[in-house]
């Protein structure tokens, strides 16, 4: 036979194919001759054919006999689950042996579990939206769109009118509920002003949403003009433990609603917000102009397509809107169901939070969980080293590729569950913390732990356990039995680490960065909140008037002998709210943009303002027009006086016409929010807008006298509550968004410095392991430990290094971009870099320098021993 | 345990019986194909032997890597005590038949 060339070989994804399949004791004979007739096939008909021909033979290979056996088979019984136990049982004692790397692995994966489930709750919540309607899938709403100018968001909110419409030319609806926007008002209720809101709309709304009545008829309650429906909470508020039913309830001392119906406390969330429904019968609705008048949902009769629908949407918005008209609208539907979580809409019927957002949080807790999964996958693969000789062992006594896999995926597994339970204790403390978020409080989440979101948590933990242990496992299954038992593992193929460095680098730049944030925002509020502010704040208390006469209460607070001044505002300075007027000196200028302050003349000495120059309010003046103004420094300036003496008594045209002179010059001190500098300002005397009385105390006692003020207000309007708060606590009040930036920064960054320090300690874990033969070799040659510390040390300094490097740089860059925004701002200073770094190296010894002592100390003897 | 021997298996069976101690899968194909010049695919021939196996009629064991094998070893195949008599069998019952046969046709034909 002629001699082929041997290296002509059949292709190659052929022969795995056959391998995949064949069952193994028929594979070598079934191969050699098909490699013996492959030869032949090329003699004959040259390579290709030859390829397709051996393809060809491959396939029809294919029959009973030379498929894999699962079953009946001897040779290879695969049942994982008969050594469950065992792979348990293992797998506990390793955990156990191991506790100081248990404790690490379980800590560091709670932690980054703890916000993931913090993530799967918001995002739950988002979901149980309107579950408990029977309709959701058939409810729809119109919406619309304006499409001249800008274009804008989608709007909610339709003319009501166009529900009228549709329900004329349209016989396939089968419930339409309109809702119209716009009751609201306050109830006097046995001498107190209650707030109430609410939606008017019509019987339908019963008919087609699952709400449910305690008390009143489901059928007839919103059929008479002028009757409420009031959610429970409101009832009860309302009326204590009367019954609701038939009382009259007066809105705004004009309006009477006659109660016919209490809501069932509702049996989930919903994204239609409001305290009360009224009755819409009596009101027409033909405006439409009126686009943000309400909203018109509707659903269609079974078998009724909405293709009809879209055609008549066109034909009204060219009927009703054309270039004349205020906007061009295009309407559109949108299904309930994509209502909440939905895309952002304008005017939406009760606050919600768009879909983007929630994609963004479920994006992030995936890549937390990747970086600790990460981590987690090389921590392990570095304690694979120690346990060559049990896969070893194992593989000697029968186990295959698939069993290894199988067992250390159970204990990965293990640790994730193991890590649940501890990052459901974190929750805890987790939960309470997010809720009181500011931002929390308009969402209104609904965070509680249900019997359906633990079935998530576990399968969420299982899948990061599979996820997490499989390539560990993969790694470690794939060892060869006798190098295993030999300790032989060749350090080649571990020190593919480049990767994992690049990605430890990347954790650290990031950790840096954000405790440079965390620390650079703490030190800004807290300069921003201490700062000197110009003027004094300590004990005043802000009442607001509520409408009430500023004259009277201060006559009669004046009483108290607490009280030392008052004085009246408009506006509480330092958070963030403006008031503006234009000002010029003559006709011809260019006017200047002004804050002003309403203020009367108390105000000056009870915030301890300095008068550079002129003279205060007269208290004369509030009887007669505005006569006079006050400027601050800047103001003066930018008005074009060289010194404040300058402008006194000199004439300033404040809007298009009101003539005033310059009574004084106060000077300059910081009233607007502090990343502002200071703008020009003035105090105007106008009672009208009067909004705040500003009461100085002696300050001995601040809740009694508290108690003493309230007592007061409440013999001067029993039917309000007093508002009011102290001067500094209204401020703090505003500045609660810096802290809750503050507060996420903070945990972001202890986060993430706990997944770095980790994954450091995998990598160096892992490397130090590898070089312990080395280690041991220099030892035993007399090499000092102090020597070899640094000599395993060296290689993460210099990564650090580099991270340093990198993440100071961006972290200096990032938060300069920010800073920059800031009149006043604090300063980088070399302290926080310090302390940083600082930090940094402290783990870094901590992590390397504890692993390399570990390898230094242990006695060569016991690693050189097998060779 | 007695079985029919099919007509393919039959022939597969006498290959065997023919290469003795030198039959393989491939072996018998290339025979099949020279002896009876009829087109067979090697797959049909390790299943026929796969199934003669099964029945007993042959017996099989890893022989050597001669030939362009890649370094495979064959499977040698040998035809069984039981595989002698049913090949006896079959060819009894077509001698049977073939005597059945009045002489005149097949000479005449």
């Amino acid at each position: 036979m002629k001699e082929l060339p041997e290296d002509i070989n059949p292709p190659k994804w052929a022969d795995r194919f056959f391998k995949w399949y064949c069952y193994a004791p028929l594979h070598e004979s079934i191969y050699g001759d098909m490699q013996e007739r492959y030869d032949e096939y090329l003699e004959r008909y040259g390579l290709r054919k030859a390829n397709r021909k051996y393809w060809l033979d491959v396939l029809r290979f294919m029959n009973r006999h030379t498929l894999k056996r699962s079953k009946n088979s001897k040779v290879n019984t695969y049942n994982p689950l008969s050594m469950l136990s065992n792979y348990l049982k293992v797998g506990f004692r390793n955990l156990l042996k191991n506790r100081s790397f248990t404790v690490i692995n379980v800590l560091g994966l709670s932690v980054s579990m703890a916000v993931c489930l913090v993530i799967i709750l918001m995002i739950n919540d988002q979901l149980s939206y309107d579950n408990f309607q029977a309709n959701k899938d058939r409810i729809y709403r119109f919406t619309h769109e304006r499409t001249n100018g800008r274009i804008g968001l989608p709007i909610a909110t339709v003319p009501v009118v166009l529900g009228d419409r549709m329900q004329a030319d349209f016989a396939g609806f089968e419930h339409m509920v309109r809702f119209s926007r716009g009751f609201g008002g306050e109830i006097l209720q046995d001498g107190k002003a209650i707030a109430i809101n609410g939606l008017q709309t019509e019987q339908s709304f019963f008919e087609m949403f699952s709400f449910k009545l305690e008390q009143g008829n489901i059928e007839t309650c919103l059929k008479e003009p002028n009757s409420i429906v009031l959610r429970k909470d409101i009832a009860e508020k309302l009326f204590g433990d009367k019954n609701p039913m038939g009382e009259t309830i007066t809105v705004d001392t004009d309006e009477n609603y006659l109660v016919t119906g209490v809501l069932e406390a509702f049996p989930g969330k919903t994204h239609i917000e409001f305290e009360s429904l009224v009755s819409m019968t009596g009101r027409t609705f033909s405006n439409w102009e009126g686009t943000t008048e309400g909203w018109v949902y509707f659903t269609l009769q079974e078998g009724v397509s909405m293709d009809g629908l879209e055609p008549m949407l066109t034909a009204l918005q060219e009927e009703h809107y054309n270039e004349q008209s205020e906007y061009l609208v295009d309407f559109n539907i949108q299904k309930m169901t994509d209502i909440t979580p939905g895309p952002l809409y304008g005017n939406q019927i009760g606050s919600s939070m768009p879909n983007f957002f929630v994609i963004g949080l479920a994006i992030l807790a995936l890549l937390i969980i990747i970086c600790a999964a990460f981590n987690y996958a090389n921590l392990s693969a570095a304690r694979a080293l120690t346990r060559t000789k049990e896969v070893g062992v194992r593989k000697v006594m029968g186990a295959r590729k698939g069993h290894l896999t199988i067992q250390f995926i159970v204990e990965s597994i293990l640790v994730s569950l193991l890590s649940l339970v501890v990052a459901i204790g974190l929750l805890q403390f987790l939960i309470p913390a997010f809720e009181n978020l500011q931002m929390s409080s308009l969402l209104n989440w609904d965070l509680s732990l249900e019997p359906k979101i633990y079935a998530q948590f576990i399968g969420f933990s299982v899948l990061v356990g599979l996820i997490t242990g499989l390539f560990p496992s993969l790694y470690l299954a794939s060892f060869r039995p006798i190098e295993a038992m030999k300790n032989a593992i060749s350090s080649n193929k571990l020190s593919r680490v480049n990767l994992r460095k690049a990605l430890i680098i990347c954790q650290f730049v990031i950790s840096l960065v954000l405790i440079v944030s965390s620390t650079l925002v703490y030190k800004q509020i807290k300069f921003m909140v201490e700062k000197d502010y110009g003027y004094t704040k300590e004990n005043v208390i802000n009442v607001e008037l509520q409408g009430q006469d500023y004259e009277i209460l201060k006559t009669e607070l004046s009483r108290l002998p607490f009280v030392e001044r008052i004085s009246a505002t408009n506006l509480i300075p330092n958070t963030g709210q403006t008031t503006n007027v234009d000002a010029k000196r003559n006709f011809t200028e260019e006017p200047v943009n002004f804050n002003y302050f309403a203020v009367d003349e108390g105000y000056i000495d009870n915030l301890n303002l300095t008068l550079v120059a002129g003279d205060n309010f007269l208290p004369t003046q509030k009887d007669g027009d505005e006569t006079t103004i006050i400027l601050n420094e800047t103001g003066a300036k930018t008005l074009g006086f060289e010194t404040a003496l300058d402008a006194i008594n000199e004439p300033v045209i404040l809007g298009d016409s009101t003539r005033v002179t310059v009574a004084g010059v106060v000077k300059d001190y910081n009233y607007m929010v502090l990343y502002m500098d200071i703008k020009p300002m003035m105090f105007r005397y106008r009672p009208s807008s009067f909004r705040y009385a500003q009461v100085k105390i002696t300050g001995f006692d601040i809740s009694d006298e508290m108690t003493a003020l309230e007592a007061t207000w409440d013999k001067f309007d029993p039917n309000h509550e007093m508002i009011a708060k102290t001067f500094q606590g209204q401020i703090d009040e505003f500045n609660a968004f810096f802290y809750d930036i503050l507060y996420i920064i903070g945990l972001v960054a202890i986060l993430s410095i706990t997944i770095a320090t980790l994954g450091l300690l995998g990598i160096a874990t892992y490397s130090i392991q590898v070089r312990l033969k080395e280690v041991s070799i220099r030892k035993v040659l007399g090499a000092s430990s102090k020597g070899l510390i640094l000599l395993l040390s060296k290689g993460f300094m210099y990564l650090f290094g580099i991270a340093m490097v990198i993440g100071f740089t961006l972290a200096y860059l990032g938060n300069s971009l920010w800073l920059d925004g800031f009149a006043y701002r604090v300063s980088f200073g070399v302290d926080i870099f310090l302390i940083t770094a600082l930090v940094m190296i402290g783990i870094g010894i901590l992590t390397i320098g504890l692993q390399a002592l570990r390898a230094t100390t242990t006695n060569p003897a016991n690693i050189l021993r097998d060779d | 345990m007695h079985h029919k021997l099919g007509e393919f298996e039959e022939i597969v069976l006498l290959l065997v019986a023919a290469q003795h101690g030198e039959a393989y899968g491939l072996s018998i194909t290339r025979a099949i194909e020279k002896e009876l010049s009829r087109p067979v695919t090697m797959s049909s021939v390790h299943t026929a032997l796969y199934r003669l196996e099964e029945k007993g009629y042959v017996s099989s064991h890893i022989g050597d890597a001669e030939g362009n094998r890649r370094g495979r070893r064959k499977r040698v195949f040998l035809i069984t005590a039981e595989g002698k008599k049913s090949l006896i069998e079959a060819r009894d019952a077509r001698n049977h038949i073939w005597d059945m046969i009045p002489k005149f046709v097949i000479e005449f034909s």
